[in-house]
Order: C-alpha cells, then sequence, then structure tokens
C-alpha cells in the first residue's frame, strides 16, 4: 500500500517536472544551431535536394500516418526517436536514413 | 499427462530455430557494409504523454488523469533500451454522491532492442504482441484518434514477455514488406500479466499509394489454447488530408471476433480550421457461438453482441498539445449507451543530458 503512495507522488512529481522541463528543452532553435553546413557544389546541391524531397516523401508516408509534423528537433534526439520508430513501426533502414537526414537538415 | 519425449523434440526444435535465426542475422550482417549511424550520436530521451479527460458511460461520470512516461535508451549504433509506464488516478461518484479514486499503474512495455542489421531487430523482454495495427501503432493517447478503445482490444492477448524477431525491407521499389515474430511465456504477476503464446505480423506498404495491408496471427499456448487471426489495411489518400484504417480479428475460443473501419479527416484546406480534424468510428463485435450462461457471465463486455458508432474531433493547439472531444452511441441488447469523452493530452520529449541533446 505504502509504495502504491510512494509510486503515485512520484509519477505525479515527475508529470508536473515534464510539464515544466519540456517547453526549456526542445524547440526549433537547438534544431537550427546543430544542422550541418550547407553542401558548396552545384552537383552536391542538387544531390541534398533529391534527398530531401526523398525524405519529406518518406516522412510523409512512414510518419504521417499516425503523427502531425512536430517541430524539428536537435539530431541527436532526432537519431534516437528515429531508431525507437524503426523498431516500434518497422520501418525499413533505408527510409529510416532518409527520414533521419530530413529531420535533422 | 504429456511424456517427456514428446515435449523435448519441441524444446529442441525452438532452440534450432532460434539458432537459425542468429546464424541468419549473423551471416546477413557478414554481408552488410552499408550500416552505418549517420555521424548522430544517439542521446538518452524521455517522453511520453500527460492527459486529462472526462468520461460519461451510460450517465456514469468519470475524471481520469494520467502520466505514460517513455525512456528511451540508446546503447551504440545497435541496442536501444525502451521503457514505457502508465499511472491513472480514475475518478467516480459512488450512490452516496462522493468522489472515490482508484489508482492503476503498469508497464505497457519494457523491452532491449538489437538492430542485428538493416533487416533485422531482435526485442527481448515485455513488448507489445505484434498484431494487426491498433495495439502496434495507434494505442498512446497522444496517437490515437478516438479515445475510446475499439471493440477489438480485448480479443487478443496485448503484451508478450519473451523475444521478438521484426524488421522491415523493401521488396521492390514500391513495395515494403514489415514483419515480426514472438514467442512470450507466461506471467502471472498482476502488473506484467502475459499468456504463454506465439505469433506473428507480415504487413505490405505500398509507399506510392499510401496504402498498407497485412494479416496477423497469435497461438495461445496455455489454458483452452485459442487462436486469433486477424487482417489490416491502412490507406492515406495523396490528393486529400484522409486516413481510412480497419481491422479484423477473430478468435477460435470464447472470445468472438470484431472489426472497425474508421476515417480521420484533417481540414487543412480551410485556414482558419487547418489543426482541425473529424474522426469517425464503426464496429461491431460477434460473441463466440454456443456459448453458456455461465461463460457469458464471467466474459462481460465479451458475452454480448455489440454495435458502436463514434464521433470524434481532434484540435491541435500545438504539435504536442491536443484537445479532444467525442461521442459515441453503443447498442449492446438491453443495455444501451451514450459515451462522451472530452480532455486534453500533452505530448512531452526532453533529452536526458545537460547539453540539450546538441552535437
Amino acid at each position: 500500500m505504502k509504495m502504491k503512495f510512494l509510486l503515485a507522488a512520484l509519477l505525479a512529481a515527475s508529470a508536473l517536472l515534464l510539464g515544466l522541463v519540456a517547453n526549456a528543452s526542445s524547440g526549433s532553435k537547438d534544431a537550427a544551431k546543430d544542422s550541418p553546413a550547407p553542401a558548396i557544389s552545384a552537383e552536391q546541391t542538387a544531390h541534398n535536394e533529391n534527398l530531401h524531397l526523398e525524405g519529406e516523401k518518406r516522412f510523409r508516408s512512414n510518419c504521417g500516418r499516425c503523427h502531425t509534423a512536430p517541430p524539428k528537433f536537435p539530431p541527436r534526439m532526432m537519431a534516437t526517436i528515429v531508431r525507437h520508430m524503426r523498431v516500434r513501426a518497422t520501418i525499413t533502414d533505408q527510409d529510416m536514413h532518409l527520414i533521419l537526414r530530413y529531420m535533422t537538415e | 499427462m504429456v511424456c517427456s519425449f514428446v515435449r523435448w523434440p519441441r524444446k529442441v526444435a525452438k532452440a534450432g530455430l532460434l539458432g537459425l535465426c542468429f546464424l541468419f542475422s549473423f551471416a546477413l550482417r557478414a554481408q552488410d557494409d552499408g550500416f552505418k549511424a549517420d555521424g548522430f550520436k544517439a542521446v538518452p530521451i524521455l517522453t511520453g504523454s500527460t492527459a486529462y479527460f472526462t468520461r460519461v458511460t451510460a450517465g456514469q461520470y468519470q475524471d481520469a488523469p494520467s502520466v505514460s512516461p517513455l525512456l528511451l535508451l540508446p546503447i551504440s549504433d545497435k541496442w536501444l533500451v525502451e521503457a514505457k509506464g502508465s499511472y491513472s488516478d480514475t475518478f467516480s461518484k459512488d450512490a452516496q454522491g462522493d468522489y472515490n479514486g482508484a489508482i492503476s499503474y503498469g508497464m505497457s512495455y519494457g523491452q532491449i532492442d538489437y538492430i542485428a542489421n538493416r533487416y533485422m531487430t531482435f526485442v527481448a523482454g515485455r513488448f507489445i504482441t505484434p498484431f494487426n495495427i491498433y495495439g502496434e501503432r495507434l494505442a498512446p493517447n497522444w496517437i490515437r484518434a478516438l479515445q475510446t478503445s475499439p471493440l477489438t482490444s480485448p480479443v487478443t492477448s496485448g503484451s508478450g514477455l519473451g523475444g521478438m524477431m521484426r524488421g522491415g525491407f523493401p521488396g521492390t521499389e514500391s513495395l515494403n514488406v514489415t514483419y515480426a515474430l514472438y514467442f512470450s511465456a507466461n506471467n502471472t504477476n498482476h502488473i506484467l500479466a502475459t499468456d504463454r503464446s506465439t505469433g506473428g505480423r507480415l504487413g505490405f506498404f505500398l509507399p506510392r499509394q499510401r496504402l498498407e495491408v497485412g494479416a496477423s496471427f497469435q497461438q495461445v499456448l496455455q489454458a483452452d489454447r485459442a487462436h486469433s487471426s486477424g487482417v489490416f489495411m491502412e490507406w492515406q489518400p495523396n490528393r486529400e488530408p484522409l486516413t481510412v484504417r480497419s481491422e479484423y480479428v477473430r478468435s477460435s475460443g470464447t472470445k468472438g471476433s470484431a472489426y472497425w473501419i474508421e476515417s480521420v479527416y484533417r481540414l487543412s484546406q480551410i485556414p482558419s480550421l487547418r489543426r482541425l480534424e473529424l474522426v469517425g468510428r464503426g464496429e461491431q463485435f460477434f460473441t463466440a457461438a454456443n456459448l453458456s450462461a455461465a461463460t457469458v457471465k464471467k466474459l462481460g463486455a465479451l458475452g454480448k453482441d455489440t454495435n458502436e458508432g463514434d464521433f470524434g474531433m481532434n484540435y491541435y493547439l500545438r504539435s504536442d498539445v491536443r484537445a479532444s472531444a467525442s461521442y459515441g452511441r453503443q447498442f449492446v441488447l438491453g443495455r444501451d449507451a451514450n459515451l462522451w469523452t472530452v480532455g486534453m493530452t500533452y505530448r512531452f520529449l526532453m533529452p536526458m543530458l545537460p547539453q540539450g541533446g546538441a552535437q
């Protein structure tokens, strides 16, 4: 019985803490700051553009089935999220890499 | 009583199958020279949702705040530890007019994943059994379009404790194949209860048409040894902000069969209403044939044919905050009921390292 109350208190405190911290820790500001530098040559730019479009397409067809488009998160967080979704939603390896690239640009 | 020599070959077969799976995985891994981690080192994350819903079921009010935290802990490029818990306190009025709370908590899954190669992931621990689409994808309250669970949910065993092999691969340029196979042991712990069962799921996804169809199978290896089979589909037309989903499940035991079909339409073409989505769902549940009166009583909700229609709406205040409301009418012989739900969901997400997930 005591354990139940301890657990309840712990979870309730966690929920409150999460609500406060979440806004401070997530957002597009970090994502923009952590984005990799843009490519230089025209050929590379065209290649990157293709990968971007393909990534967006894969995002819409895979992730869009259950999720609305979220804000872009920092790359290291996205790496974890995409790995989680690869397992949970059985996303193919190819799609996972393209989606990760698209979500971290 | 079963002779030991009957059991023994089964164990050998299972061990052999597991050994083959590992061998196959290592053989593929040896050929797999393209797997790399995109240069980003994954960071531990705490995510999940908090929600507050008021439900009125056949005139009975319930208020239910809840929290469902999910911890994701990546280890090197190949491993991921996932643990999701749930806690809720449901308040309702008793006959004297006083509010009483009933606490419920549990662990949805606590598993360790090993990404063996680009086609295969091994999962060990407590996991959600791979069956059709609702339990697999749509069950979290910040994802499901309607907060009431469909009538197919109680027909199959929802959680497993053991091992699973799953993955996806491109069959052709326009077809992805996904699969999952699992084995679960019996567990009688009141929070982590699971059935001894085995089963799998096979899906075919056409990315161009944005259509997925598939089938699932589950064999319970205890009690009445019932088996369940199911089919599912999900379609998102390219030109319309519409999702149509459906699943059907049938059990050979006492749990009957059920299906539901759901459509979700996002009003994205109307600027002032682009954050609003409308949802409709129709479903039917059919009891198993030839049930005795005692079995019907024991089965409760699964003992009566049920028809249900639900209509709801979700409004995204932000991508992570959603307000929901729905109305449903349940038709059960001699016990029709109105089902009202209104509430909010907040999906949180934060890194577990002080640098905030920066590269």
